[in-house]
């Protein structure tokens, strides 16, 4: 770890707050996550719907407007001049880090781009803003830009709705990374895609990591896409961090129960049973469970479960969990080798 | 050209249908009345003034030809196609023999002008003004507006056109009670000046409504397309806000507002009566209101016809124009 972070998070709390006649009610959708993302690698967000990873992800953007309010800790971004903070910035601020340094690529991408503008003259709004330059050139750039993402040139005289899913996805992706961005999020790219499409995604988006030299956080329920992309992979429950470790680990050797259950629900070629699902609903982040949220649905659930809170501990090559069941192992470890967060 | 096939032809095919049932019923009403309607208004013309015996027979002739009562049903309907088709309206009974086609094509202008401009400037007022308060909602100036324009839409038009008459007429003197314009119609500075001079009061009252009307509506969309994905992308992309504004939100916007404009358009050619009446401005509503009072059926025949082949026209222009606002009509 010779680098400073790209991206650091420190027990970042954002919460939902909203007061309607009187009655306040306050949704925990990300809960005291800590993480720290190194410039070049591709860090993975799992985990299932209403878990928080889109609230987390609008944290990490700095792209949040009430009801969401971070409530505390910090979003620093380093791009080796210093880290700054992401969550109290400035309009200018905003616009002068978006796009050339943190970009975005959204989910789905059926309905992002104007669907009354032609794709030329989207992609010069989104330059332009960020470099100045005419439109002649900005043709030129998006050209040769989209040529590499094999899109022909026609693309740049032809509106949205003439253009199938697959080459708008590209389309957006281009679009968001046209500018080199050091930092790039992407919001279940692959969602509303055909597998075929998925994977030539993929493949965009990892290209575009290695020839640009970005960092390329992913955000996804979909384990397979993971498995393919990520270098690392956090999985969140109920707005909390429970599990971090390389990708291999995660799949090979799951430590929370929760991990284990979303990577026991993958298919495989050899299956000849169904698969077991994970009985109950995530909770409602309104009122979460007390104690370890996973606790109503997790099969070693203990009487410690249900009241303390099980701490985020660091296990072997900065694997990290946060489970009663492997506490007291951390406890053992840490004797050897100091705990990292 | 599969535009011009697809798309522009059957809307002149149905553009003409519609005018065809129109004048078809505008031929066939009188026709279903009990009443004579030759002897009625010869009745209720004779009673109080006196034409001349020519006047009265060439009335009676015009009366005969254009309400088709010589010949079978299918002469005269043919007949009735070839006058309307000519242009030929017969003359006006209030102001014989003047032609019904020369006073209307006096008064139209005035009514086109004033309310072609006044429909176009409350149109895009209320656009922009909605889609700046739909996208702001927060600002005070937002706030303001809309509050002033939301009090402002439940009052009538014809009450807003007499508060302003009683205001800059009686109690502040700044503009003409009546008329049109000043001198002798002319392309001069002082002709024009005077033509925007006379027409600024009917034509405020006319905007005032009318925008408080659009913003409502618009604002409405643009609180939709605020927070549309491709308006969402656009601001984590921090795109300058006027673009976000105009390109993004405005522009989207204006597709279901066109076709309301066709609708408002189409409806100059009923006139605003009740502000032209009150502003006495010579247009096709005071015409109407006269024509009305005098039982002047060629004028109210040659009104509605105008307003059949106006509206179905107004529409038909808009639904042309909609491929260069939608790029999604213009390729299918």
């Amino acid at each position: 770890m010779a680098q400073p972070p790209i991206l650091e998070a420190r027990d970042l709390k954002a919460y939902y707050i909203t007061e309607a006649f009187g009655v306040r009610r306050t949704v925990k959708a990300v809960d005291g996550v800590s993480l720290s993302i190194q410039p070049g690698e591709i860090y993975g967000i799992a985990g299932e719907s209403g878990c928080g990873k889109s609230t987390l992800l609008k944290m990490l953007l700095g792209e949040f407007e009430p009801p969401l309010t971070p409530v505390e800790g910090t979003v620093a971004y380093d791009f080796g001049e210093g880290p700054s903070d992401a969550l109290g910035m400035d309009e200018a601020e905003v616009a002068s880090i978006r796009w050339s340094r943190v970009s975005y690529v959204p989910q789905g991408s059926m309905h992002v781009l104007n669907p009354v503008r032609r794709i030329g003259d989207t992609f010069h709004d989104f330059i332009s803003t960020h470099r100045p330059m005419p439109r002649r050139q900005t043709n030129e750039m998006v050209k040769a830009y989209l040529a590499e993402f094999g899109l022909r040139e026609g693309v740049l005289q032809s509106f949205p709705h003439q253009l199938s899913g697959g080459m708008r996805q590209r389309v957006t992706i281009a679009l968001a990374t046209i500018l080199s961005p050091k930092l790039i999020f992407a919001d279940e790219p692959t969602t509303a895609l055909d597998v075929v499409v998925q994977r030539s995604v993929i493949q965009l988006l990892k290209r575009i990591q290695r020839d640009h030299g970005s960092t390329l956080v992913l955000i996804t329920h979909d384990m397979g896409v993971q498995a393919n992309l990520a270098d690392r992979i956090a999985v969140l429950y109920a707005g909390k961090l429970v599990e971090e470790a390389d990708t291999r680990t995660i799949f090979k050797a799951p430590r929370h129960p929760y991990t284990q259950h979303l990577i026991g629900s993958l298919p495989t070629l050899e299956d000849k049973v169904a698969r077991q699902s994970l009985p109950g609903r995530p909770p409602a982040l309104d009122d979460p469970p007390t104690g370890c949220r996973f606790h109503p649905r997790c099969p070693y659930a203990m009487d410690i479960c249900k009241s303390v809170e099980p701490p985020l501990v660091t296990l072997e090559d900065g694997h990290r969990a946060a489970c009663h069941l492997i506490t007291d192992e951390a406890d053992h470890a840490a004797h050897s080798r100091p705990a990292l967060a | 050209m599969t535009l011009l096939k697809e798309y522009i032809v059957p809307r002149l095919i149905q553009w003409a249908i519609v005018i065809f049932i129109g004048v078809s019923l505008t031929f066939l009403i009188p026709r279903m009345s009990p009443i004579n309607p030759i002897d009625q208004a010869m009745g209720r013309l004779t009673a109080f003034q006196t034409l001349s015996p020519e006047a009265t027979l060439a009335l009676r002739q015009s009366l005969m030809d254009l309400y088709g009562l010589e010949g079978n049903l299918l002469t005269q309907y043919l007949n009735f196609w070839g006058r309307v088709l000519r242009g030929d309206l017969g003359p006006s009974f209030s102001a014989f023999p003047t032609t019904v086609a020369d006073m209307i094509g006096s008064g139209i202008w005035w009514t086109i002008g004033l309310l072609g401009l006044s429909t176009i400037i409350a149109w895009t007022l209320g656009l922009v003004l909605g889609g700046l308060a739909g996208y702001f909602p927060d600002r005070w100036w937002s706030k303001a507006v809309e509050n002033t324009l939301v009090s402002i839409y439940p009052i009538p038009y014809y009450i807003v056109a007499f508060i302003l008459l009683m205001l800059f007429t009686y109690y502040l003197p700044i503009f003409p009670l009546v008329g049109g314009s000043r001198g002798t119609a002319s392309f001069s500075w002082s002709y024009i000046g005077s033509l925007v001079y006379y027409g600024f009061l009917p034509a405020l009252s006319l905007v005032i409504g009318a925008t408080a009307f659009r913003f409502i509506m618009s604002k409405a969309l643009a609180s939709t397309e605020r927070s549309s994905d491709y308006v969402r992308f656009a601001e984590i992309a921090a795109l300058p806000k006027r673009r976000i504004v105009f390109r993004y939100v405005i522009r989207n916007t204006m597709l279901p507002q066109v076709t309301d404009l066709a609708l408002s358009l189409a409806a100059i050619f009923e006139g605003a009566l009740i502000t032209e009446v009150v502003f006495g401005y010579p247009g096709l509503g005071y015409l109407l209101l006269n024509a009305i009072n005098a039982s002047d059926y060629n004028m109210i025949m040659g009104i509605t016809l105008l307003s059949i082949v106006g509206i179905a026209t107004a529409s038909l222009l808009v639904d042309l124009c909609y491929p260069l606002i939608d790029p999604r009509v213009r390729y299918r």
